[in-house]
């Protein structure tokens, strides 16, 4: 199984909130090793190798995961503890799922 | 049909559900929150803790987990989200998607959004030429309505969702991944 994180780079060079978050999250967990590449999104190249997996994979939101196995087609992850929970099995609270999944998906607001 | 009463909406929505069941004589499946979750939640928060802590953990326990319990019953769902409702994120909304955000990797579910490419101009003349029923709240300048602590009026040139958790930080923005490249990448 090979797993690649996408994370964006904003305008201004800085990483955007959430995958800064995740990235520290990951970290405290002691789960960054299970991440076999991070890929860049730079919003000031449309041309960066996480732009091109975006588009390719129709996500418009950062950061996302894919998981790729042999024979299998990719996997996208963009709620963080949907993929905790998927594919590192770890287990993860109740209002941490739903606070992702407002996060990731910010027009499930206006339903 | 499915709606999703979170408990605190405001009347006029209570009455327009009802005139939208008695009006097409259909029968709605009007959702709760999960009592005891619920209950917790206001008995550690209070009533207005989003006021303070900001909207997400209790939109999460009154709308999302309903939400998330009816989808995972169903292979695919139609909202009426419009492209146009999302300032600055651009984000796109396709007509039919995955829906990323409800899909497991064992379950696949498709998203249909037909109004996508609908202005809201657009909606309102259909409105008014098919007599369609429409909540009373969009007389009083209501634009984009949810539960009534967290939904205001607009003014003229106010984009609708500035109606919405106007006390909060737009910061979810920032995490978009500009669709003006990704369109340009998928085409």
């Amino acid at each position: 199984m090979q797993i690649s994180m996408v994370k964006k780079i904003k305008a201004d060079g800085s990483p955007c909130r959430k995958c800064q978050e995740v990235e520290d999250r990951l970290k405290a967990a002691g789960l960054t090793d299970r991440i076999d590449k991070v890929i860049i999104a730079d919003e000031r190249d449309p041309e960066s190798e996480g732009m091109n997996l975006a588009a390719l994979h129709k996500v418009d939101r950062a950061p996302f995961f894919i998981v790729e196995e042999e024979g299998k087609a990719p996997r996208i992850y963009t709620i963080y503890m949907r993929f905790l929970k998927e594919v590192l099995n770890t287990e993860v609270s109740e209002e941490e799922q739903l606070r992702d999944i407002l996060d990731a998906a910010p027009d499930i607001d206006y339903i | 049909m499915f709606s999703l009463d979170t408990g605190r909406l405001h009347a006029e929505t209570y009455r327009f559900i009802e005139q939208v069941r008695n009006h097409y004589k259909i029968s709605i499946d009007v959702l709760s929150p999960d009592k005891d979750a619920l209950e917790k939640f206001v008995r550690e928060k209070g009533l207005y803790s989003f006021y303070q802590d900001g909207h997400k953990e209790c939109c999460g326990i009154r709308k999302v987990v309903p939400l998330r319990n009816k989808l995972a019953t169903l292979d695919a769902w139609i909202t009426g989200q419009r492209k146009d409702q999302s300032p600055g994120t651009r984000a796109d909304v396709p007509v039919v998607e995955k829906d990323m955000a409800f899909s497991t990797a064992d379950h696949v579910l498709i998203k249909f959004n037909p109004l996508s490419y609908w202005s809201s101009a657009q909606v309102w003349q259909y409105i008014r030429e098919n007599d369609v029923p429409f909540n009373e709240l969009h007389n009083r300048g209501f634009i984009s309505i949810g539960c009534e602590p967290c939904t205001r009026p607009v003014l003229p040139n106010q984009h609708e969702r500035e109606g919405r958790w106007w006390w909060e930080e737009a910061t979810m923005k920032e995490c978009g991944l500009h669709a003006g490249n990704l369109q340009q990448k998928a085409g």
